[in-house]
């Protein structure tokens, strides 16, 4: 792990209910990076993004954040040294309304100030979230939740924004939308951990990529390279 | 006989030998403990009941002492009328008046059961908690029914029910050179057959047809309706079923205890007997018998027992605390602390089944090459002949007829149109796309098709004929299955059995048939089962069909659904979503997939799909939604160039996409 590295998983072994999940997982996330961790069906994604919050507990291996070892501490705590997660499947507080859905994301923030401001900073993101501040969440459509869940992990005011399957499900117009934003936040100084499927989009908006299979990483390189590499174009890309 | 198979037999055999010989062995040791037993066999009885509605439907009936009351009262009533009732006087015997018992309690069953048909969960249990405090408190009113208008007094001082005091004394069996006045080994023997004829049915019931459809519904009540079981009449089924073994249950007991009153039939019994099911475990016969055993047992013997114990060392010790103690008071405190612990320790239940996926380790070359490498491409040849039968003849004459035509579909929620006006057809052997953004109204159009919801205007044809109004498993039965966005298999049923539940409509098992198995039945079982694995080869799933579905991986998943749908023997097939999550070589195969189905049986397909090189690429033709209201119609060629669908769906970035694929 070197200095700029916001984020290192060193070795990480998992298990996700009765499955050995990870085995023996590396990786690092550098300061203002965008890192794509791709891979197929039950290959470990999901499970590194709950391994670095908490939510799973890394059997063996270390969890570095900012230099301070996390793999001991509780997920609420995580969540307030500036680690935040949009999970997969989005999420959101179905009976609540948007901008409710939005403050919560800041619950563990004090700053009344610094707050306003960054939701004035989502929803310049996010214009389409400004038109339903007060509607419900449920009665969103898919692409709007998956905004929604978005704008709320930013509103923790998060170093680092975790975010699983962004695309899944969603009209490839508005996959191209999401992806131009994720490029935004991470223009903005948000560093970005993406777990995706859709590997040929990921890559496109990565500076680097670690392909997943079966709970071990089994290449790694800058995106373009990986775009270039014969695995994941016969596994990922879907090219003869 | 074979060595193997006295081996078999032997467990069994010691089994029969000990319920057998155990009251003798009593009799001979002066324990005394046969009477305690023989309770304990009448709420495992109880127990086992309960567990066809909240093991097997996964309804949470929290008042099932109701039907126990309605058994005993039926026994007392009738065996034993009380003064003052106008059927005092008329004896009827013990062993006409179970049967007659059996039979009020499944009829009540249907009572409480059909309010509760459409609420589901929490309310659901509060309507049933509602039920179990209803029953005794209208037994204490019923003793003294005086109706007095305006001094003329049709009714005076009616006593139906004997009131709080209750019916005292019951009438006990009579058989010839039998002993049922004082010796307790009859009472024994008599609830061993009763109990061993019940498990025997109820075993045979959760093997069938009925087993399957309940379990079903206890997975996902929405999937199964929309795979062809009828929720109403099998829900209904459970309750009265269920109730019907606490008829039986409750009349023996009224007449083993002599006497009844509505004190024993109220809110703890109801919760007692949902302990004994949970700690055993939800679902498993031997886990209810075990729970049931373990509750009442502890309960009659061994609290007691522990209380001597404690009071020998409290006097021993000169503790005046201990010396007094009555432990069976506190057997709500035991009973609480050891459904804790074990929900803890075992939350599935003592016998409950734990489903762990195996602990494979692969070698890791082969599934990098499994990954590179396509999964199995479907073939024709392995093409069911009984599918390609079913495909053949038609349900009713069609001749130019589309098989599905929609006009005019309208459906809102609140103020919000979620379909509007929409239009679509599809011919014989069609396959049809419907693409649109998120929320245009796609999954809300099957819902409408599939009839899980309802028009608010527009008309629904299948081969010409409406199918406005008719319930989902009615519409499955009409020939149009449907496959889920997010996968809605039944997740703790093996992959055979998901697919058996799809054979449901077109089997025809009843309960009668499902507990005596006539040659007819199981002639269609024995075929159903045969079909079942080969449509599973034919999805490449014949080697997994004893897996448990939720430990398949995705893409088996994925392809476990289509075949529940085919085995409905579908002339239309609605595809929600069928290749998201999957990888571009598990795609193509499924792209594939569809494509024969077409081809060889002839289907008609509808198919709501977000991955452009699938949908552009099988349909004959695409129709867009957008908030609800079709934006374009036409060939994928024509789809791909309109201005308003790129606008709206496929974004300006996407004919680049295209050319770099």
């Amino acid at each position: 792990m070197s200095a700029a590295d916001l984020l290192a998983l060193d070795d990480v072994h998992a298990y996700y209910g009765n499955i050995r999940a990870l085995k023996g997982v590396s990786l690092t996330v550098g300061r203002g990076e965008i890192v794509t961790l791709i891979g197929g069906n039950g290959a470990g994604k999901t499970t590194t993004l709950r391994t670095v919050i908490g939510l799973v507990r890394a059997l063996r291996g270390t969890v570095t954040f900012g230099g301070q070892r996390i793999d001991r501490v509780p997920t609420h705590r995580i969540a307030r040294l500036g680690i935040a997660q949009s999970p997969e499947g989005r999420r959101i507080f179905a009976p609540m309304t948007v901008l409710e859905n939005l403050e919560l994301g800041a619950f563990a923030r004090t700053d009344r100030e610094a707050i306003s401001q960054d939701l004035e900073r989502v929803l310049t993101l996010f214009p389409r979230l400004r038109d339903r501040l007060a509607q419900k969440g449920g009665t969103l459509s898919g692409g709007e939740q998956q905004m929604l869940a978005m704008g709320r992990a930013l509103m923790a005011k998060p170093d680092m924004l975790l975010l699983d399957e962004p695309s899944m499900g969603l009209s490839p117009i508005l996959v191209e939308t999401i992806f131009d934003i994720i490029r935004n936040i991470n223009q903005l100084g948000t560093t970005i951990l993406l777990v995706e499927q859709n590997a040929r989009m990921a890559l496109r908006v990565a500076h680097r990529g670690y392909v997943i299979q079966t709970g071990r990483i089994v290449l790694q390189d800058a995106s373009s390279a990986l775009l270039r590499s014969d695995l994941v174009r016969k596994a990922y890309l879907g090219e003869k | 006989m074979t060595e193997s198979r006295l081996v078999r037999l032997f467990p069994a055999a010691l089994l029969v030998t000990a319920l057998l010989g155990y009251p003798f062995l009593d009799r001979w040791l002066q324990a005394q403990t046969v009477h305690a037993v023989t309770d304990a066999m009448i709420y495992v009885l109880l127990a086992l009941g309960l567990n066809i509605v909240v093991g097997y439907a996964g309804m949470l009936d929290l008042g099932y002492a109701a039907f126990f009351a309605i058994g005993a009262y039926t026994m007392g009533l009738l065996n034993s009328p009380v003064l003052g009732s106008p059927l005092y006087g008329h004896v009827w015997s013990f062993w006409v008046v179970i049967w007659i018992a059996a039979l009020v309690s499944a009829a009540l069953g249907v009572v409480i059961g059909a309010p509760t048909l459409r609420v589901r969960g929490d309310y659901l249990a509060i309507i049933t908690l509602a039920f179990g405090e209803i029953i005794p408190v209208a037994i204490r009113n019923l003793g003294d029914i005086t109706i007095d208008i305006g001094g003329w007094r049709p009714v005076e001082r009616l006593n139906l029910t004997g009131g709080e005091n209750g019916v005292n004394p019951v009438g006990r069996p009579h058989l010839p050179f039998v002993n049922f006045d004082t010796d307790f080994i009859p009472w024994y023997f008599l609830i061993l057959v009763i109990g061993a004829f019940s498990l025997w049915a109820m075993n045979r019931m959760r093997d069938s047809r009925l087993g399957r459809a309940w379990m079903a519904i206890r997975e996902d009540e929405t999937a199964a309706s929309c795979t062809g079981v009828n929720l109403i009449k099998t829900k209904l089924l459970a309750f009265a079923l269920g109730a019907s073994f606490s008829g039986f249950a409750g009349s023996f007991y009224a007449a083993k205890l002599q006497a009844i009153t509505p004190g024993a039939f109220e809110f703890n019994v109801s919760i007692m007997l949902l302990c004994m099911v949970v700690l055993g475990g939800m679902g498993s016969l031997k886990g209810v018998i075990l729970g049931g055993m373990l509750i009442t047992l502890f309960d009659r013997i061994l609290l007691s027992q522990m209380t001597f114990l404690v009071r020998w060392i409290g006097r021993s010790l000169g503790i005046a605390t201990l010396a007094a103690v009555d432990l069976t008071l506190w057997r709500w405190f035991f009973f609480g602390l050891g459904l804790v612990v074990v929900m803890l320790i075992r939350p599935e239940g003592l016998m409950g089944r734990r489903v762990r996926p195996p602990e494979a380790d692969v070698d890791e070359g082969e599934e990098t090459l499994a990954l590179v490498a396509a999964p199995p491409r479907p073939r024709a040849e392995t093409l069911p002949a009984w599918l390609r039968e079913a495909a053949a003849t038609p349900r009713r004459s069609t001749d130019g007829l589309p098989v599905l035509e929609v006009r005019g579909l309208t459906r809102n929620f609140g103020g919000l149109t979620a379909v509007s006006d929409v239009d679509l057809v599809i011919p014989a052997g069609g396959i049809v796309g419907l693409i649109g953004p998120n929320g245009a109204g796609k999954t809300t159009f099957f819902n409408l098709v599939t009839g899980l919801l309802r028009p608010d205007k527009g008309e629904i044809r299948l081969d010409g004929a409406s199918l406005v109004g008719l319930r989902p498993h009615a519409i499955v039965g009409r020939g149009i299955a449907r496959t889920f966005q997010s996968i809605r298999l039944f997740q703790n049923m093996s992959v055979l059995d998901n697919v058996l539940v799809g054979e449901h409509c077109r089997l025809h098992a009843s309960v009668a048939g499902a507990v005596f198995r006539p040659p007819a039945v199981v002639a269609e079982e024995v075929r159903a089962r045969g079909r079942a694995r080969e449509v599973l080869d034919f999805a490449g799933l014949g080697d997994k069909a004893a897996e448990m579905a939720k430990n398949l991986a995705y893409g088996d998943q994925r392809r476990l659904e289509i075949a529940r749908a085919l085995a409905t023997e579908p002339r239309l097939l609605l595809l929600d979503e069928p290749t998201a999550g999957m990888n571009p070589r598990e795609t193509d195969t499924l792209t594939e997939l569809i494509g024969l189905l077409r081809h060889e049986l002839g289907l008609a397909i509808l198919l709501i799909e977000h991955h452009m090189e699938v949908v552009m690429g099988i349909s004959d033709r695409i129709t867009v939604l957008d908030y609800g209201t079709r934006i374009a119609e036409g060939t994928p060629a024509e789809i791909r160039r309109d201005a308003r669908v790129i606008e709206a769906y496929l974004g300006k970035g996407y004919e680049q996409e295209l050319v770099s694929i």
